[in-house]
């Protein structure tokens, strides 16, 4: 089988992607930063930087710390805000032929509404991402993501705003159990899942006590999460997302042309790559110049009839 | 007549990933080893850009498809040992930033000089890669020195390793007719990153010729500060810049460049308010992408038009070169 008749094509709900690579939220900017690497039309999407509704300087630094196999990020949604980037960033995207996926991010449910109204008005919008990693002001900063009940009341409420963009919801991994909050997205309207964000970490400095971090807790993305975000996946797959038909993106410690198949016989439909990009900003692309010959290997023509495949006997 | 190498009015190269093979590797003694990498012939750079290089393996196949962003093991069946950790070797994740030095133009494309303190695993990987291998660079990105006003004189001020962007910065101003003064200083002697071959410092308590540490031809004229006095100037760089404003600068207008450990940009944006002279420095910050994307490198810097009068800048996008006035000290 010729590797030009390999067929990555795959659709997140509305969305139809070229192939399944994004990158993802926080790791690509806002598209133009990535843009002197590559043409961004070559992805199967972009996923922006998290918008929130006024602009937010972000914690102070130190705000990130490389650890084995990954590091840790406190960066706390540092963003141009919804008016600048409707403005300014939305359009410089639009240029590209490739889907734009917007990432919300909010402290009042009443942020993320109004923010979740205007991207669906706004054109050159296919999709958006809502971030329920957040601390949620009003429930004394528990994380949206960790409580069912208010990721459903979360979900339902912007679901009630948007009607032209793909609504994806982005799944935390610091939860008991994740089908739970994929349960609760789904039932409350969510088009699509995209799992995993970062995991809670900490860093301590052995010498002067220090925390590494100025926020003292932080993400961990990188490779060392990969096996967190395949198990994640494949829970979601197994207990909603496969038999609800709702498809998922998978994130979580991409490197390699391997690693997407990995997530995709998980169950993910499509993945998105962000700590990889930070280390080799050419990474998506390399990844979609590496999947056709992946699948000529494997003897599948369609990436998409990879999607929650895995052998179990 | 400024040609495209010098011009300041030439625009420097967008940035991209590249393979750049080391051509030349000098150990300066101490923790400071000197690189040349091979460049392409239409790079542009700037003193006070940096690179951002990969310390780890280089990529193992040319061949779109098969290359590997990032490489944890050097051979050895799936799965792989990913990120385990064999009697503490460990390979670095994140790139590690590198100021460019001097830039040179040749036949076959450019020479730029980076200057590397062995500070960590990434640090030492890179300062022990054999002539001829290829590093794996993000560049050339980030702000640069711009020379002086024409009536100004170009005061270079540099600590530790951070005489390195200053000593391509005196390059360019050497090539650019513009007169340079480069105060270079360390704890002791044997931590200066770079000595002259047989010319004494000027200023001090008595001439001492140094030991020839680098053979690097400083375009300027060149003036070592040990703060403990065991070469040239006994105090710090910024302290001798002082005397030297004072002394022998009385009255000329002067521009001053830092470079350095940032106590010591402090003091020497203090000195600027002081003689009332514009100053431009070269940040630090731990970086992450260094592209302007992961926006971990940030410091505080004065913005009027916000409602708290400052607002964060990236360092590698922003930066790393700032006006010294905008900077807000913690």
């Amino acid at each position: 089988m010729p590797e030009q008749d390999i067929d990555l094509a795959v659709r997140v709900g509305p969305i139809a992607m070229k192939n399944p690579v994004a990158t993802a939220s926080g790791c690509g900017g806002y598209g133009e930063e990535l843009a002197p690497f590559y043409d961004l039309s070559r992805l199967g999407a972009v996923v922006t930087k998290s918008i929130t509704l006024r602009p937010r300087e972000g914690h102070p630094p130190p705000r990130l710390v490389e650890v084995r196999a990954g590091m840790l990020n406190a960066i706390g949604l540092a963003n141009v805000g919804l008016e600048r980037f409707l403005a300014e960033k939305l359009p410089v995207l639009s240029r590209f032929d490739v889907p734009v996926i917007v990432n919300v991010a909010g402290s009042t449910l009443d942020e993320y509404v109004q923010v979740c109204r205007a991207l669906d008005a706004a054109d050159g919008v296919a999709g958006i991402e809502v971030n329920v990693s957040c601390p949620n002001v009003d429930r004394g900063g528990m994380e949206f993501g960790t409580e069912p009940a208010a990721l459903a009341r979360l979900v339902g409420a912007v679901r009630r705003q948007v009607s032209r963009a793909a609504l994806l919801v982005k799944l935390s991994p610091n939860v008991t159990d994740v089908a739970e909050p994929a349960r609760a997205a789904v039932d409350a309207g969510a088009d699509a899942l995209s799992l995993v964000n970062t995991l809670r970490g900490m860093a301590i400095d052995p010498w002067t006590g220090r925390p590494a971090l100025a926020n003292r807790t932080g993400g961990l993305s990188g490779p060392a999460v990969k096996p967190v975000a395949v198990y994640m996946v494949r829970r979601v797959w197994e207990q909603v997302a496969g038999p609800r038909s709702v498809p998922v993106i998978g994130l979580g410690g991409i490197q390699f042309p391997e690693d997407v198949l990995e997530l995709l016989r998980a169950g993910a439909t499509a993945v998105a790559v962000g700590t990889a990009n930070f280390v080799d900003p050419e990474t998506c692309v390399h990844l979609v110049d590496g999947l056709p010959g992946a699948l000529v290997r494997l003897g599948v023509a369609r990436v998409r009839d990879l999607v929650g495949r895995m052998e179990t006997d | 007549m400024p040609d495209a190498a010098t011009n300041p009015e030439q625009e420097v190269s967008p940035a991209r990933r590249l393979d750049m093979p080391l051509l030349d590797r000098r150990d300066l003694g101490g923790e400071h080893v000197r690189l040349v990498l091979g460049g392409p012939a239409d790079w542009v750079s700037r003193p006070g850009q940096f690179i951002n290089v990969r310390c780890g393996p280089a990529p193992q196949a040319a061949a779109a498809g098969q290359r590997r962003p990032l490489d944890y093991r050097e051979g050895g069946p799936w799965p792989r040992a990913a990120g385990l950790e064999l009697r503490r070797r460990r390979l670095p994740l994140v790139r590690r930033p590198m100021s460019l030095s001097r830039l040179r133009a040749e036949a076959d494309g450019v020479r730029i000089e980076v200057l590397v303190r062995t500070a960590g695993t990434g640090t030492r990987w890179l300062a022990g890669r054999d002539v001829g291998s290829a590093l794996d660079v993000l560049g050339p990105l980030g702000s640069h020195f711009t020379p002086p006003a024409p009536d100004r004189m170009a005061v270079l001020v540099g600590g530790g390793c951070g005489t390195a962007p200053l000593v391509g910065l005196a390059d360019w101003l050497a090539a650019l007719g513009r007169e340079a003064v480069l105060l270079v200083g360390a704890a002791t002697a044997d931590r200066l990153p770079l000595a002259l071959e047989g010319r004494p410092e000027a200023t001090g308590k008595r001439p001492v010729p140094c030991a020839v540490v680098a053979e690097s031809e400083v375009r300027a004229r060149t003036i070592l500060a040990t703060e403990d006095g065991s070469a040239g100037f006994a105090g710090t760089a910024v302290a001798a810049a002082e005397r030297y404003l004072e002394r022998e600068a009385a009255g000329r207008p002067v521009a001053l460049y830092g470079c350095g450990p940032e106590p010591m940009l402090r003091s020497l944006a203090a000195l600027a308010r002081r003689r009332e002279a514009p100053c431009q420095v070269s940040l630090e910050e731990y970086m992450g992408c260094g592209i302007g994307v992961c926006l971990s490198c940030v410091r505080k810097m004065r913005d009027p038009s916000s409602e708290a009068g400052w607002t964060y800048r990236l360092t590698c996008r922003d930066g790393p070169v700032v006006d010294a006035a905008d900077i807000i000290w913690e």
